[in-house]
């Protein structure tokens, strides 16, 4: 049996489901990996749509690639997978 | 089967009213809304609920491509253009505003300035001339006269067909620094509709007329920059929750309640079904109105209203007749020869009393999706028996 090691993973909410379906759709279209999550509560407020889980090496360049396209997420945060 | 049991007509011709039938795509995005599409869009991120947050997001994609729509954030789900009316009107206008508008409007625009009108705005009426035109040099006497700050107009009438020209419109309500509010229900489908070229501040659209969508959804354009007050607050979804604001943000901000996903989804089909198809079907329905309008005009004791023959229109042709009255004549289309066609004031009395049919109304037909050749040599057949009879 092999235990994977827990990974830290980007995320980021937005203030629409709207602005986060285009802003899903953009990252992938750029070859950028990311996968729709329910928003986590450690996102701040109560965000109950959905938020964008993104490899923390991506996150950076993601976000610059979001604000140019006026997709800017709202919150950012971290959340744990295993 | 006998014609008090017949439904389905013949001859649809109501497409002023409402399409039918639908383009194929139409009605089975709108069977896989149902089907497929179950979740509650906007409102959970497993697969189902997030496969119809993206399909509404797609429609929207799609309806803001087919209207010239930069940021389809700007273009927002309404039941229907009187929603989208309403919200355009109630949102942007404020006691001690005051508005210039057309003769030629519809209930949609007419009551909502009515209600706004009993809360301290004032209303000033442009008259339409005898084919249901409104003169862009009588718009701009009407806005210079006083501080104005919004022009409305129809982008075409569901009376007479006629198109208004609302770019220019637009150019005289800027100038004066107002801005310029359309009543598109008739437009988008029968007219090549760019919302950026036409330069309009906002743009209430129908999503069942020519835009061959389902009945129960429409569009409102608002250009970015113009704030509505919100006209429905409620349940949005997506973020900040804990707010009891509405977000900032469109299109949630507008968009309170769950969505009507499978008349939004139907929509979007429409409007990919428009891309492809739209150019050749506006062709055909052009024609097919000219020869129904000559056609009647050549009947005895008919005239049509709107502009004459040859002068573009959407295809929307009225008739009066000089003895026959137009429900009776509607009642036997429908009775003897299973022809759909409508009589009365078609929600539009401001309209009536514009081209002077307030007291006797008219018979309207409207042309579209689906209309034939045969169904126009069927109309006038009719309409030359029933009132030589
Ligand atoms: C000019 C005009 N405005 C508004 C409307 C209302 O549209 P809807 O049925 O989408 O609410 C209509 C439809 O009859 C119309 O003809």
């Amino acid at each position: 049996m092999s235990v994977r090691e827990p990974r830290t993973f980007a995320i980021f909410g937005f203030a629409t489901t709207h602005t986060a379906l285009a802003a899903e759709q953009l990252l992938k279209d750029l070859g950028v990996p990311v996968t729709p999550i329910p928003a986590p509560k450690s996102l701040g407020g109560a965000l109950c749509g959905i938020a964008l889980r993104i490899d923390p090496l991506d996150a950076e360049r993601a976000e610059l690639l979001l604000e140019r396209a006026d997709l800017s997420p709202r919150a950012r945060g971290e959340i744990e997978d295993v | 089967m006998s014609a008090d049991k017949r439904a389905v007509p013949v001859a649809y011709l109501d497409h002023g009213a409402t399409s039918w039938p639908k383009p194929q795509p139409v009605i089975d995005a709108v069977v896989r809304a149902l089907t497929e599409l179950g979740g509650n869009p906007g409102r959970g991120a497993y697969a189902m609920a997030l496969d119809a947050s993206r399909a509404i997001f797609e429609a929207r994609r799609a309806c803001a491509q087919l209207l010239g729509v930069a940021d389809s954030r700007d273009l927002l789900f309404q039941s229907g253009c009187t929603a989208g009316c309403n919200l355009m009107l109630k949102g942007t206008l404020k006691p001690g505003d005051r508005v210039v508008v057309g003769s030629m409007e519809h209930n949609a625009v007419a009551r909502p300035l009515a209600h706004l009108a009993r809360l301290g705005i004032e209303i000033a009426v442009v008259k339409a001339d005898r084919t249901g035109l409104i003169d862009p040099d009588d718009v701009e006497r009407a806005v210079r006269q006083e501080p104005t700050r919004a022009v409305v107009c129809q982008h075409a009438s569901n009376l007479t067909g006629t198109i208004q020209l609302v770019g220019d419109l637009a150019d005289i309500a800027h100038e004066h620094g107002a801005i310029m509010l359309v009543d598109g229900a008739q437009g988008v489908g029968h007219l090549e509709v760019d919302i950026a070229a036409l330069g309009v501040d906002a743009y209430a659209a129908s999503g069942h007329k020519g835009m061959l969508g389902p009945q129960g959804v429409g569009l409102l354009y608002l250009a970015p920059g113009l704030e509505a007050d919100v006209q429905i607050e409620g349940g949005t979804g997506a973020g900040g929750s804990e707010s009891l604001e509405m977000p900032a943000e469109r299109p949630d901000r507008y968009e309170a309640g769950t969505a009507n996903t499978p008349g939004i989804v139907g929509l979007g089909a429409a409007a990919g079904f428009l891309a492809g198809e739209g150019a050749a079907q506006r062709d055909l329905e052009a024609d097919l109105a000219r020869r129904l309008h000559e056609g009647i005009l050549g009947i005895e004791g008919f005239r049509v209203l709107g502009p004459p023959p040859g002068v573009p229109r959407v295809p929307i042709v009225s008739a009066v007749h000089e003895r026959v009255d137009g429900d009776r004549i509607a009642f036997v289309l429908d009775r003897t020869y299973g022809i759909a066609a409508r009589a009365g004031l078609h929600c539009a009395p401001w309209a009536h009393d514009t081209v002077g049919t307030f007291e006797c109304g008219a018979v309207r037909f409207g042309v579209g999706w689906g209309t034939t050749g045969a169904h126009i040599e069927l109309a006038l057949r009719a309409l030359h028996e029933i009132v030589s009879s």
